[in-house]
């Protein structure tokens, strides 16, 4: 309650400036005790560390759900393979607490010195990425991991999509709004992504995530843009070409000569018709899905995670919808739709554009992964590997996403402590 | 978000804008508004993915909860039973299960590491497997876990490559040792010692899977009463279709389950082994049998015509007071351990479209030309066990059991005489006795000793229809005896009721034309007339004991009724003392030397009448004063012009009771003469059975 009433006092102006539509009886109870309270409690808040505790909740909730979700899932395939039933649970743990630190290191760094890092660790991301070719290490079949030792791995995809955010944050900062509206300024934003996305294509062959930073920029320039045409006709353009392909894809389906994707196409419009090879893993996650029922068959006793490929990774939301049913996974997409929410509400408090384009990249990143993962698993659109964030294993993800968050965490503590200087000042003095 | 929320929030944001430090860039109202927009969308796209979520429950719930739950079969393995053994009387093994092994193939294994798969396929060329058969299939199927690639490898042969391989590995362990020692008093490092060239150590993804096969380690031996098993354990024929449960055990299984902490638990229910058989058949009995049918038949081989000694030489040796088989043989047989081997029904009679036999016989080139349904056919008539499965018209060996009759219900005194002229009319029909020049006037025991038609004929009238009928019914005639063994016949069909028998059929009947019994029917009957009229069911196993040894049933011998009072069944002993020894006796040459024993021969037509064909028999029993066995031997059609030689019947049953009353302790009582001294001296049976 404390807490709370402290959170409150800081936060509720810039809640307020921010624009929160959301009468929650939270805010309404915030705004109270902010009237209450200001006077008293202001000096005392400056001196506590300063964060945005309903994100941080939030975000917590979210990573201990994500590792008795993951525990759940993985107990079986890690007792049967590497003898330790919690193998994948250790590790992920290990992973948090590592995320976690960095976070809160993350959340106290000015994040307007990520403009001056950005370029150097987008060098790097592409230097990572070429090293891939030489010593990436195969993993499922596709070659996207760096292996320091044998436990400590890396993969590059992941790191690229937090120095896009700050790297296309700083190119917006300097194009500025007015230049934004040319042809050039609202192409050249769109360069290091597309160049990184190309890169993870190609050498990675990992078109899931090249997608994904392109979505990244493109989301960050949407807000930026004070143009609204040339995104519905993107948008138009986009939808148009998607259709295309699917249909070309069926109409040469015939020819049977075309990659892996193309198959992945084919095997989206039917699953059935692939269900001993492609079609398997999509097929099996929907039954686990459609066998969950309203509440699910309760933790831990899913029978698809035997069955389902990498359940303990992309397809974990399946097994979700199978052990808590249609409310467990409802409640766990209005969770990441609270946290995006919380994310609006900081960019639009942003003490400056930089600040508030790095969140519109974290919010893009994740609202879209999210959706992509959900979309993979109701066989929505087509297979692609995309990780639920903060649910799915995977070490390089979690501890790429937490520094996110404290990228976000320090934008939003910047300007809550604006704020309250300002109120201070102007109460005091 | 109301237009008022985004007003009131640019209102709050407004007075801080000048006097708090910010960016070099502030974030304006507009792209505040392009946020919300962003947010509006993914919360569209959520939307629509949770509606996609219900849509999927709402479809497809139930069909894909069914779909799951089909999934859930965990490694799941039948583990075989041993099927039980087949022990004679005195414990010879007539039939066992041995434990063989299935090779399995383990591709993901072999190839785990690049190194295992050369040893390992090497390996395989020992348990003589294709070498590179197994290459191309684990190279085709990498990760297939369970591929048979050699059934039935006996146990020393698994053995023998289990231990080559144990002592190679060992050999090589201890060589790597060696070499590290070398390096460690070189001063190197354990890792640069030599590398020893693992070949045994590195056999991967070879296992061995135990199963059985069914063997008779006597092959031929009582074939037709053991019969044998297809797929190992399905019995087919005689003891082995019979007793096909009892033999059979119950599947054992390994399953893996999922326990509710999620654990893989494997559970092994063991096998449960089948029960074994203990036969009252002895197979020293039985081969002697077997050995004597066997020389005559071929000894009239291709005699007349191509084709074995005879359609059917069988010999039932029965324990008189018990009612348990002794031997059970017939010829032709076959060998159990490859009971489709179609050389066996050469010399057979062909058959009809209908299975009846012809009078064509069956080459052995025509045999191998057969199609598949003819050999099956043929086949099954070689299968059949004719001492249960065929019927005949018994003949004179059927004279006793109307005597018995007679003197049974009082309608016969021993004191009656009959004349016999050489044929009798019968309601105009003029019924011919074997004698054609007419026996002169006999009494019952002179009837039964001459083997005369016409007293028999007479007296069957004395008794009458209702009577004779009665008492066939009494002896079992017509009736299955029940014995142990799949394939009884049931003769009814050829028996007569005795409303509808006429003066022609009774007289037919009383010297055993015209009607049909089984061979086990005629012994079962016959021991009965000569053990004071017990008539004890027929059986071949004398118990069932576990797999562990211990009894599990026991067939003590079973009366089941009646049949005839001591007093007509001393006197029926009498007659047929006399039909061996008197001097107009039929069975003479049925006696072996050195014992008295009883008996009756049978020379009966077979249909159709006008064949000329016959089938002659001996039914006797020994010794005379204390019998113990009943034996009885049947010659079908023999191969040779002239049929109805009963003494052959005769020759055959003297010559097995010749080894096999010694064999069974049974002590001499007769004189030899200096003939017979020879003939045993022959044999080797003399010395054993010395008399002062």
């Amino acid at each position: 309650m404390l807490a709370k009433n402290r959170y409150a006092g800081k936060s509720g102006p810039a809640a307020n400036a921010g624009g929160t539509a959301v009468k929650s009886r939270e805010t309404e109870r915030a705004g109270r005790n902010r009237k209450l309270n200001t006077e008293a409690s202001a000096p005392a808040q400056k001196k506590a560390g300063i964060y945005d505790y309903s994100l941080l909740f939030i975000v917590l909730v979210l990573l201990s759900l994500g590792l008795v979700l993951l525990y759940s899932t993985s107990s079986y395939i890690a007792a049967v393979e590497n003898g330790d039933s919690a193998f994948y649970l250790k590790r992920q743990l290990i992973f948090t607490v590592m995320g976690l630190v960095l976070m809160g290191m993350v959340a106290f760094f000015p994040y307007r010195w990520w403009r001056y890092l950005s370029i150097p660790g987008y060098l790097i991301t592409i230097a990572l990425i070429i090293m891939v070719i030489p010593f990436g290490r195969e993993v499922n079949g596709a070659k996207r991991w760096l292996y320091f030792t044998d436990n400590i791995s890396l993969q590059p995809s992941e790191m690229a999509k937090v120095s896009i955010i700050i790297l296309t944050a700083f190119i917006i900062e300097l194009i500025g709004r007015r230049r934004l509206q040319t042809a050039w300024g609202f192409l050249v934003p769109m360069v290091p992504a597309g160049i990184i996305a190309v890169m993870l294509w190609k050498i990675t062959n990992n078109m899931s995530s090249a997608l994904l930073i392109l979505a990244i920029a493109f989301g960050m320039l949407f807000v930026a843009c004070p143009d609204y045409k040339r995104f519905v006709a993107l948008a138009a353009m986009g939808i148009a070409g998607c259709i295309g392909i699917v249909m070309y894809i069926v109409r040469t389906a015939e020819q049977n000569n075309m990659g892996f994707r193309g198959g992945r196409v084919l095997v989206w419009l039917n699953p059935q018709a692939y269900a001993d090879d492609t079609g398997y893993q999509t097929l099996q996650a929907l039954y686990a899905i459609g066998s969950g029922g309203m509440f699910g068959k309760g933790l831990g006793q899913s029978m698809q995670k035997i069955v389902v490929p990498e359940a303990q990774n992309d397809m974990i939301f399946s097994i979700i919808c199978e052990e808590l049913g249609l409310f467990g996974a409802i409640s766990i997409m209005i969770l990441f739709i609270m946290l995006i929410w919380r994310f609006i509400l900081v960019a639009g408090n942003a003490l400056d554009l930089y600040g508030a384009l790095i969140v519109t990249g974290v919010i893009t990143h994740i609202s879209v992964q999210v959706v992509l993962n959900i979309a993979v698993v109701t066989n929505t659109i087509p297979n692609t590997g995309v990780t639920l964030p903060f649910i799915s294993y995977g070490g390089s993800s979690l501890f790429f996403l937490l520094a996110e968050i404290g990228m976000v965490m320090c934008v939003s503590r910047t300007s809550v402590k604006a704020e309250a200087e300002y109120e201070l000042e102007h109460s005091g003095g | 978000m109301s237009r008022r929320d985004r007003e009131r929030r640019g209102r709050a944001g407004a007075p801080g804008q000048g006097k708090v430090r910010r960016g070099p860039r502030r974030f304006t109202i507009s792209m505040q508004k392009r946020l919300v927009v962003l947010f509006l969308i993914v919360a569209a796209a959520f939307l629509v993915l949770a509606f996609r979520l219900i849509l999927i429950q709402r479809d497809n719930g139930r069909s894909y909860t069914m779909q799951v739950l089909s999934q859930q079969a965990y490694d799941n393995k039948s583990l075989p039973y041993k099927r039980g053994k087949i022990t004679d009387s005195k414990g010879t093994v007539l039939a066992d299960s041995q434990l063989v092994y299935n090779v399995i193939i383990d591709a993901s294994q072999m190839l785990e590491e690049e190194e295992y798969l050369e040893p390992s396929l090497n390996a395989v060329t020992r348990l003589g497997i294709d070498k590179e058969e197994i290459r191309a299939y684990v190279t085709e199927h990498p990760g297939s876990q369970y591929y048979i690639a050699k059934k039935n490898l006996p146990f020393q042969d698994k053995r023998a490559f289990e231990k080559e391989n144990q002592e190679g590995a060992q050999a090589e362990r201890e060589a790597q040792q060696k070499a590290v020692e070398k390096a460690r008093r070189q001063g190197k490092p354990d890792s640069e010692a030599e590398k020893v060239e693992l070949v045994y150590s590195n056999i991967r993804g070879i296992w061995f899977e135990d199963n059985y096969i069914r063997n008779y380690p006597c092959g031929t031996l009582a074939a037709d009463v053991i019969g044998f098993t297809v797929g190992n354990n399905r019995g087919s024929f005689g003891l082995e279709e019979f007793y096909d449960e009892t033999l059979n055990g119950v599947p054992g299984r390994t399953y893996g389950y999922l326990d509710a902490s999620l654990n893989m638990e494997q559970t092994t229910i063991e096998p449960t082994d089948g029960n074994n058989l203990v036969l009252t058949l002895d197979a020293n009995i039985q081969s002697i049998c077997e050995k004597y049918l066997k020389e005559f038949n071929e000894e009239l081989k291709d005699h007349k015509h191509k084709g074995n000694g005879s359609n059917n030489a069988a010999c039932i040796v029965m324990d008189v007071n018990t009612g348990g088989i002794l031997a059970m043989a017939s010829e032709p047989g076959f060998d159990l351990n490859d009971p489709y081997d179609i050389k066996k029904v050469a010399g057979m009679p062909k058959l009809n479209d209908e299975d009846a036999i012809t009078t064509n016989y069956l080459t052995e080139a025509e045999a191998e030309a057969l199609s598949d349904k003819d050999r099956s056919r043929y086949l099954n008539a070689l299968w059949n066990n004719f001492c249960i499965s065929s019927h005949f018209e018994p003949g004179s060996t059927a004279k006793p059991f109307t005597t018995a009759a007679g003197l049974e219900s009082g309608k016969l005194k021993t004191t009656d005489t009959f004349l016999c002229t050489g044929y009798l009319d019968v309601d105009g029909t003029a019924m011919k006795c074997a004698h054609l020049e007419g026996d002169g006037m006999l009494d019952v025991a002179g009837a039964i000793e001459r083997s005369c038609n016409v007293s028999l004929m007479q007296e069957a009238f004395k008794i009458g229809p209702e009577v004779f009928c009665k008492y066939q019914n009494a002896f079992n005639f017509g009736l299955k005896t029940n014995i142990d063994l799949a394939g009884e016949a049931r003769t009814d069909d050829y028996l007569y009721a005795a409303e509808d028998m006429k003066n022609v059929d009774l007289a037919s009947n009383s010297f055993g034309q015209n009607f049909e019994a089984t061979m086990i029917q005629m012994a079962a009957g016959y021991c009965s007339l000569i053990n004071g009229g017990y008539y004890y069911q027929p059986h071949i196993v004398e118990r069932i004991t576990s797999a562990s040894g211990s009894t599990v049933q026991t067939n003590s011998p079973r009366i089941l009724k009646k049949t005839i009072s001591e007093e007509t069944s001393d006197l029926i002993r009498e007659y047929c003392i006399l039909a061996v020894e008197g001097d107009h006796a039929t069975g003479k040459l049925a006696r072996p030397a050195g014992y008295r024993i009883g008996g009756k021969t049978g020379t009966a037509e077979t249909h159709p009448r006008k064949l000329n064909q016959w089938v002659v028999s001996f039914l006797g029993f020994a010794p005379a004063e204390d019998p113990q066995i009943c034996i009885y031997v049947v010659l079908d059609r023999i191969n040779n012009k002239k049929q109805d030689e009963a003494g052959r019947a005769c020759i055959v049953a003297r010559k097995i009771m010749t080894e096999l009353l010694p064999y069974m302790n049974i002590y001499m009582t007769e004189p030899l003469t200096d003939e017979e001294r020879l003939e045993l001296e022959e044999l080797g049976l003399y010395d054993t059975n010395e008399r002062n």
